[in-house]
C-alpha cells in the first residue's frame, strides 16, 4: 500500500495495522518471558510488552497484565521531561519504576524504554515492563503490608539512562543491584528486558521500512479507530447517572474499612467517571497513583464493553476522569503504594456494581477481588542461598446471568500463572501441601460464584519469614439479582498444631521448620436467587463437593438423601 | 504387483492414494468423510480405488490412515468414563490448572469443561520429596478401597498421576499394580509411562486425555482391523501420530493422545517429502483450506515439534507437530466491525450455505467471494467445470456489506479483503518463525490445501520470502505424505541436574535405557537395524531459568569433548533465540529425549523426462486478473495445468487453473514446472535486490 496515501486510512489498512503492531508487541512478550531468569516473570509470565508512537502515546499493548496498562501511560512522557527528544540518541535505553515520577504504579514494577531510529529520526518507541521479586525494601518482596512510606518499598527509580550504544550502563546497573536482594536474578531479568527492546527495535524498522512517512499517519488512523469503535458501543447505553460504593477491609495499619466509590455518568457518546466520594488517601500501602486508577478504568471499560478493542491510547479519549488528588485513588508522594492492585480491584468492582444498573446481562458478580500474595524468604539450608518466593493465589471469578463464576482463577488486573508445585520444590525449601478449591466458598445463586483455593505450604528449613499481602478477608464479594455473596479470604499459622488466623497484611511472620501456612482465598459473588438454580446443578455442585450437603439444603433448598 | 495405500481423513473429503509401486503410477480418489463413523468412507473409499485400477486386496504390501476418532472424541466429549488418582490434597489440580483465566478481558469465556466430573478424582495418602525420596509411604489399603469402589461404578479408564512420579515411579507402580489385580479389564494411564517430565498439571492433563480416549481408541483400532482382514487386506494398517509420523495401529492403543492433533501432519509429512524431492530442506508448510490454515516450519529436512501445545484447552506433553492454525480460509466471512474496520472470520460460510459465489444462499462476502471479483478465481466454474460460479453474486454480496458502506469500489473492497486475510497469514507465519528465532527469508514456502496457492506469492512477498514451491496436486496431496511416513516412537525423562563431567555417566546411561526401548519396538515392527536412527536431545536451561531450549547430542556415547560442545551449542542456541547467551552461568539438563526413526522405504515418485526442445506453454484463454500496486486489472494469461509440461516456464502476472486449486502468479514472480510436475516459482524482485546488496 505504500505511496497510496489517501485522506481517510482504508478499512483494510488499519486492521493489518494494528495486526503488525499487536504481532511486534507479542514477538517482544515471547523474547522477555523465554529469555528472563526468575519464575515471576517466566512461569508466572508477569511482565507486559508494548509499543509506541513519537510522541509516546501507546498504540499496541501484548495481553499479559491489564495493571500493566498504568505503567504504560506516561512512561514515555516522564523521560521526555528529563531528556528532551534531542538529547536522546539511538542505543539509548530508559530504567524507572517510581509511581510519582517514573510513570509506575508500584516500585517492583521495573520498565525498560527503548527509542526506534530510522536514521536521524526518532520514529517510534518500544517499552517492556517486568515485576522484579525483590526490589530492596523493608520486606523480602518489596511490598509491604505494614509499609507507611514509599521510601520502605524499595529502591526508586525515576527515569534514567541504562543503556548506551545498545549496551548496559554499568555504574546504573550496579547501584540498582546494590539495592536489591537477589541481584544475580536481577541482572538476568534486565538483560532479558534489554533484549526484549531489541526484538522490538527490529521489528519495527522493518515496518518503517516498508509503510515508510506513513507510518504515523496510520497510526493516527488507528487511535480514531479504537475511539470510533468504543464510541459507538457506549452509544448503546442508556444515558444516566450510576452510583455504587465497596469498602476495602483496611489499610493494613488502621483497622477502619476504606470507602471505594465511583458515580459514572453516561450521556451519548461519552462516559465519566467520579471517585469524589471515595476515601483521602491512607496510611498503608493500598494507595493508587493515578496511572494506576487510568488503567483500571481502561480495563473496566474494555471488559464491560468490548473486549476485543485494541489496547491503546483511543481509549483515552472517550473517558473522563474526575478524581482531586490526595484521594486513595490520585494519591501523592510519599503515600505508600505496595498493595495498590487490591484497591484497583475494588476500582473495578465498583464499576461494576455501578454499571449493574445499566447493562445487567453485561456483567459479573464481585471477583474473589483480591491478588492474595503470599512472600516466603529464608536461606536454603542446600545452597545456603537466600531466596525469595513470592506468590499471588487466584479465587473466584463472579458469576453472571449466563454462566457459573469460574472456579481458581486470577481475576481483572492480574492473570498470572502459579508456579508448579514440582518446580517449586526443587526450587525452594518449602513443600506444598494441599492445592484445593475451597467447598462452600462461591455465593450461592441461580447461577453460583467460583471457587475460592486453599494452598497449603510448609517449611523444610528454620528461620523462614512469611508475609501477607490481601483484602476481601473481612467485607465478601457481593452477588447480584438476589445472588448470595462469596465467602472471604483468610491466612492461617499453623504450628505445632495450633491454628492461628493471620491479619491480611502481615509482614514478617517468623516460622519454625515444620509450620504451615494455609493460603485461603475468596471466592465470588453468585447471580440470581438460589433457589431458582437447577436441583441437578446442585447435586452435581455436592457430588463435586463444590457446595456441603449443608449449603445445598440451607442455600438452595435441595433436600439430598 | 505390489501397491502402497495412503489415506486422509478430512472433515469433508477422505482422500486415498494408490501408488503402483513398480511401474510408479499414482492413482488418487476423494470421497465424502462419513463423520459418524469416519472408518466407512476409509473402507468403502479403499474398495473403490482398488476396483477401479483393477488392483487385488492381497497385493496391497502397505497401508497407512490418518484417523479423526480421539480428535472428534475431545470435541463431541464422547470419551470413556474416567477417573482420575492422585496424590492427597491435590484432586482439584486438573481444573485448577495454572490459575490463568482463559480470556483476559472476556468474562463469558469458560475453561474447557472437565472431562473428568461428577467427584471421580480420588486422593491417595503418599508423597514424594523433590528429590524423588519418601516422605510419606503410599497408603495401598486406600487405594484398593478407592479402585473397588471404581470398578463398582463400572470406570471404563483410569488415570494415574502423582506428584514427583517421574523422577521415582515406585507409588504409581505400586497403585498400578493394585488395579491391575482388582480390576484388570479396567484402561489404564499412567503418568510416569507416558510422560515421564517434570511439571505436574500438564503430565497429569496429558494422562487424563490418553485414559479418556483410551477405551475408544481400542475399539476403534480392533474394528478398523477386522475389517480391513476381512477385504483381503493381509498387512497390518499404520496411523498417523501428531508428531508427523506413522505408528503401527496396535501401538496406539496404549497412547492414544498421540494421535490426537494428526490431522495436519499427512499434508506437512508430503510438503516435506516433495521439498525433498527437489533437493530443499528448509520450508515453512502453508495448508490454507475452506476455513482454517496450517502453518509450519522444517529446519534442514526436520519438523519443528512443540511439546507446549494444548488440545481443547488442555495441555498435552507428547510432542506435536508445532503447528500455528490460523481461524481463516476460502470459506472465511469478511465483515466491518463497529469502528469501521475490516475483519475477516473466525465466521465461516463453510460448504453450506457456502461463499455467495456458489449461489446456495450464501449471502455473506467470503474470501472466496473476493478472488471471483478480483478475477483470480475463474468467475463461471470451479473443479474443472464441475461447480457454477456465480460472479454478480460475489460482486453482490461485497457490495452490500462492505463497499457501499466504505465508500469504496467493490474491487477496492475485496482487494481489501485479500489483503486483511494474508496479513493474518504473515502473522501466523511470523509466529511459527520469528518467535522461534527463524528467519522466514531463508525458508521456501510450499503452498497447497484449496486456497493456498492463491495467496501465497503475496504473502512471500510480505514476509521477505523469495522461493516457493507449488506440488502436483495441492489439493489432494496430503494422502501422498502417508506412503513416504516414517515410523517414530518418542520417549522422555526427567532430571535435574547441572551439565559437569561427573554427570556424563548417568545423562549416558539414561539414554541408554530409552534407546534400548527405542530398539525394542523398531525390531518389533521390522525395521531393520540399518534404517535406525535414535535422535537424542535434552531439554535444557541456564540455573535458574525455567524454561528450555533444546539441544542435539553427538552420535556415540557422551564425553567430556561432547559434553563441552553440548554446552556451547546451548550458548548459541541461546544467542540466537534470545539476542545473548551467558557462558559463566552454569547449565541445567532437564528432559532427555529420544526419537526412535524406522526409516520405511520410500516409492519413487512419477518422474518425467526433460524434453529437448519445449513448446512455449499457451494459455488456454485470457481474463483480467487484479494486482495489487499500480497495474489494477491486467488481461492475464491463465493456463491449465493438465497441459503443462515438465521444463516449461511461465512468467507472471499468469493464473493456472486445475481441478483442485487456482493458482495465482503475481508480477514478478517466475514459474518453471520440474521433473515431478511440481511448480517453483520464484521472486525475480527480491532475487535482484538481494544481489545487489550482496
Amino acid at each position: 500500500m505504500k505511496g497510496k496515501k489517501t485522506s481517510k486510512a482504508d478499512p483494510a489498512t488499519i486492521e493489518i495495522i494494528g495486526n503488525l503492531l499487536l504481532s511486534i508487541a507479542e514477538e517482544m512478550g515471547a523474547a522477555l518471558i523465554r529469555s528472563a531468569y526468575s519464575s515471576n516473570i517466566k512461569e508466572r509470565k508477569d511482565c507486559s510488552t508494548a509499543v509506541f508512537d513519537a510522541a509516546g502515546r501507546m498504540v499496541a499493548q501484548a495481553e499479559h497484565i491489564p495493571m500493566h496498562l498504568g505503567s504504560m501511560l506516561t512512561i514515555i512522557a516522564e523521560i521526555y521531561q528529563r531528556y528532551p527528544a534531542k538529547t536522546i540518541k539511538e542505543g539509548d535505553m530508559f530504567i524507572a519504576n517510581d509511581p510519582y515520577h517514573g510513570g509506575g504504579t508500584h516500585l517492583p514494577d521495573i520498565t525498560v524504554a527503548a527509542p526506534v531510529f530510522v536514521g536521524k529520526k526518532l520514529m517510534a518507541w518500544v517499552a517492556n515492563i517486568a515485576h522484579h521479586s525483590d526490589v530492596g525494601g523493608k520486606v523480602p518482596g518489596s511490598t509491604s503490608g505494614d509499609a507507611i512510606s514509599i521510601y520502605q518499598e524499595g529502591i526508586r527509580i525515576p527515569p534514567v539512562k541504562f543503556c548506551q550504544d545498545g549496551l548496559i550502563i554499568r555504574e546504573i546497573r550496579d547501584l540498582i543491584l546494590l539495592n536489591c536482594r537477589t541481584p544475580q536474578e536481577r541482572t538476568g531479568d534486565l538483560q532479558a528486558q534489554v533484549a526484549a527492546n531489541k526484538v522490538g527495535i527490529k521489528r519495527l524498522l522493518d515496518v518503517y521500512k516498508k509503510y515508510g512517512t506513513d507510518f504515523d499517519f496510520y497510526i493516527e488512523e488507528l487511535l480514531n479507530y479504537t475511539e470510533k469503535r468504543l464510541k459507538a458501543d457506549i452509544k448503546k447505553i442508556s444515558n444516566g447517572v450510576y452510583y455504587f460504593k465497596d469498602y476495602m477491609d483496611n489499610d493494613g495499619i488502621n483497622p477502619q474499612k476504606v470507602p471505594i466509590a465511583v458515580e459514572i455518568t453516561v450521556q451519548e457518546e461519552h462516559i465519566s467517571f467520579d471517585f469524589s466520594r471515595s476515601s483521602k488517601q491512607v496510611t498503608g500501602p493500598i494507595n493508587v497513583t493515578m496511572n494506576g486508577l487510568y488503567a483500571t478504568v481502561f480495563y473496566s471499560l474494555k471488559a464491560l464493553i468490548d473486549p476485543d478493542i485494541p489496547s491503546n491510547s483511543g481509549i483515552y479519549r472517550v473517558f473522563d476522569l474526575i478524581v482531586p488528588e490526595g484521594l486513595i485513588v490520585n494519591s501523592v508522594a510519599p503515600a505508600p503504594v505496595g498493595e495498590r492492585i487490591d484497591t484497583c480491584m475494588r476500582v473495578v468492582d465498583v464499576i461494576i456494581g455501578a454499571m449493574a444498573q445499566a447493562i445487567p446481562d453485561r456483567v459479573i458478580a464481585a471477583c474473589n477481588g483480591a491478588c492474595t500474595t503470599g512472600t516466603f524468604s529464608g536461606i536454603d539450608p542446600r545452597t545456603n542461598e537466600f531466596f525469595v518466593y513470592l506468590e499471588t493465589i487466584g479465587g473466584g471469578l463472579g458469576a453472571s446471568s449466563q454462566s457459573d463464576g469460574m472456579n481458581g482463577v486470577q481475576v481483572h488486573l492480574t492473570n498470572t500463572s502459579n508456579l508448579p508445585i514440582e518446580a517449586l520444590e526443587i526450587e525452594y525449601p518449602l513443600m506444598v501441601e494441599r492445592y484445593m478449591l475451597r467447598q462452600d466458598s462461591g455465593g450461592a445463586g441461580e447461577y453460583r460464584g467460583g471457587l475460592g483455593i486453599r494452598r497449603d505450604i510448609k517449611t523444610l528449613a528454620e528461620d523462614i519469614t512469611f508475609s501477607a499481602l490481601a483484602d476481601r478477608q473481612e467485607i465478601p464479594p457481593w452477588g447480584l439479582k438476589g445472588g448470595m455473596a462469596g465467602k472471604s479470604g483468610a491466612y492461617y499459622h499453623i504450628s505445632s498444631g495450633q491454628r492461628s488466623k493471620l491479619s491480611s497484611k502481615t509482614s514478617n511472620q517468623r516460622l519454625k521448620q515444620g509450620d504451615i501456612i494455609s493460603i485461603q482465598t475468596p471466592g465470588s459473588g453468585g447471580y440470581g436467587h438460589p433457589q431458582k438454580r437447577e436441583k441437578e446443578a446442585v447435586c452435581r455442585d455436592m457430588i463435586e463437593g463444590k457446595i456441603s450437603r449443608t449449603s445445598a439444603e440451607k442455600d438452595y433448598g435441595v433436600k439430598l438423601d | 504387483m505390489k501397491y502402497m495405500i495412503g489415506v486422509d481423513v478430512g472433515g469433508t473429503f477422505t482422500d486415498i492414494s494408490l501408488l503402483n509401486t513398480e511401474k510408479k503410477e499414482l492413482a488418487r480418489l476423494k470421497v465424502r468423510s462419513t463423520v459418524e463413523d469416519p472408518s466407512q468412507a476409509i473402507v468403502a473409499g479403499i474398495k473403490e480405488i482398488l476396483e477401479k485400477n483393477q488392483v487385488n486386496y492381497h497385493e496391497v504390501s502397505y497401508l497407512a490412515h490418518g484417523t479423526t476418532v480421539a480428535t472428534n472424541a475431545l470435541i463431541e466429549r464422547k470419551g470413556a468414563k474416567t477417573a482420575l488418582i492422585t496424590t492427597e490434597g491435590f484432586k482439584d489440580l486438573l481444573e485448577i490448572g495454572n490459575q490463568t483465566r482463559p480470556s483476559l478481558y472476556n468474562y463469558f469465556q469458560q475453561k474447557p469443561e472437565m472431562l473428568i466430573p461428577s467427584g471421580w478424582n480420588y486422593e491417595v495418602r503418599e508423597r514424594l520429596f523433590y528429590n524423588g525420596d519418601i516422605c510419606l509411604p503410599l497408603d495401598e489399603t486406600g487405594v484398593a478401597a478407592i479402585v473397588e469402589k471404581l470398578k463398582a461404578q463400572d470406570i471404563e479408564a483410569i488415570a494415574v498421576c502423582t506428584l514427583f512420579s517421574y523422577i521415582n515411579p515406585v507409588h504409581e507402580e505400586k497403585i498400578e499394580a493394585i488395579i491391575s489385580e482388582k480390576f484388570p479389564e479396567v484402561y489404564r494411564s499412567i503418568s510416569h509411562k507416558l510422560v515421564p517430565e517434570f511439571r505436574e498439571y500438564p503430565r497429569m492433563s496429558t494422562t487424563v486425555l490418553n485414559a479418556y480416549l483410551g477405551p475408544i481408541m481400542k475399539k476403534y483400532v480392533k474394528n478398523f482391523s477386522n475389517s480391513i482382514k476381512a477385504m483381503g487386506i493381509q498387512v497390518a494398517p499404520y496411523v498417523t501420530q501428531s508428531n508427523g509420523s506413522i505408528i503401527s495401529i496396535s501401538e496406539t492403543i496404549d497412547s492414544p493422545i498421540r494421535t490426537a492433533v494428526s490431522g495436519p501432519s499427512a499434508g506437512v509429512i508430503a510438503a516435506t517429502y516433495v521439498a525433498e524431492l527437489c533437493g530443499i530442506k528448509d520450508i515453512i508448510t502453508f495448508d490454507m483450506g475452506g476455513t482454517s490454515a496450517d502453518i509450519s516450519l522444517i529446519e534442514n529436512g526436520a519438523m519443528l515439534l512443540s511439546t507446549e501445545r494444548t488440545i481443547n484447552g488442555f495441555p498435552v506433553k507428547t510432542p506435536m507437530i508445532d503447528i500455528n492454525t490460523v481461524g481463516a480460509g476460502g470459506g472465511s466471512i469478511a465483515w466491518l466491525d463497529a469502528g469501521g474496520a475490516l475483519k475477516v472470520g473466525p465466521q465461516s460460510a463453510g460448504a453450506a450455505p457456502g461463499p455467495a459465489a456458489y449461489n446456495r444462499g450464501g449471502q455473506e462476502p467470503t474470501v472466496t467471494d473476493a478472488n471471483v471479483v478480483l478475477g483470480r478465481l475463474n468467475p463461471d466454474y470451479i473443479l474443472g467445470g464441475k461447480m457454477e460460479i456465480r460472479a454478480d453474486l460475489a460482486h453482490q454480496a461485497i457490495e452490500e456489506k462492505i463497499s457501499s458502506r466504505t465508500n469504496s469500489s467493490v474491487v477496492e473492497a475485496a482487494a481489501g479483503v485479500i489483503a486483511v486475510v494474508n496479513s493474518n497469514m504473515v502473522r501466523a507465519i511470523r509466529v511459527i518463525s520469528v518467535k522461534r528465532g527463524y528467519d522466514p527469508r531463508e525458508f521456501t514456502l510450499v503452498a497447497f490445501g484449496g486456497a493456498g496457492a492463491l495467496h501465497a506469492c503475496a504473502v512471500a512477498r510480505e514476509l521477505g520470502i523469495n522461493s516457493m514451491i507449488i506440488p502436483f496436486s495441492p489439493g489432494i496431496f496430503c494422502s501422498v505424505g502417508l506412503l513416504v511416513a516414517d515410523i517414530k516412537y518418542d520417549y522422555v525423562q526427567s532430571k535435574i541436574m547441572i551439565a559437569e563431567a561427573n554427570k556424563i555417566a548417568e545423562i549416558n546411561w539414561i539414554f541408554a535405557q530409552m534407546v534400548a526401548e527405542g530398539e525394542r519396538m523398531l525390531e518389533q515392527e521390522g525395521i531393520p537395524a540399518s534404517e535406525r536412527e535414535y535422535l537424542r536431545t535434552i531439554d535444557a536451561r541456564y540455573q535458574r531459568q525455567n524454561y528450555e531450549l533444546q539441544i542435539t547430542l553427538p552420535e556415540g556415547n557422551l564425553d567430556d569433548k561432547g559434553l563441552q560442545a553440548l554446552i556451547e551449542q546451548f550458548h548459541q542456541e541461546h544467542m540466537k533465540n534470545y539476542g545473548y547467551c551467558n557462558r559463566e552461568q552454569p547449565l541445567e539438563l532437564i528432559n532427555y529425549r529420544v526419537n526412535a526413526i524406522g526409516r520405511t522405504p520410500k516409492p519413487n515418485m512419477p518422474k518425467y523426462q526433460l524434453r529437448q526442445s519445449l513448446p512455449t506453454p499457451q494459455p488456454a484463454f485470457n481474463r483480467p486478473v487484479y494486482f495489487e500496486g499500480e497495474q489494477g486489472f491486467v488481461d492475464c494469461p491463465v493456463y491449465l495445468r493438465a497441459n503443462l509440461l515438465a521444463g516449461q516456464k511461465i512468467s507472471g502476472p499468469a493464473v493456472i487453473e486445475q481441478m483442485d486449486t487456482t493458482i495465482l502468479i503475481n508480477p514478478d514472480w517466475q514459474a518453471e514446472i520440474d521433473q515431478y510436475l511440481n511448480i517453483m516459482l520464484r521472486d525475480r524482485r527480491i532475487a535482484n535486490e538481494r544481489e545487489k546488496d550482496e
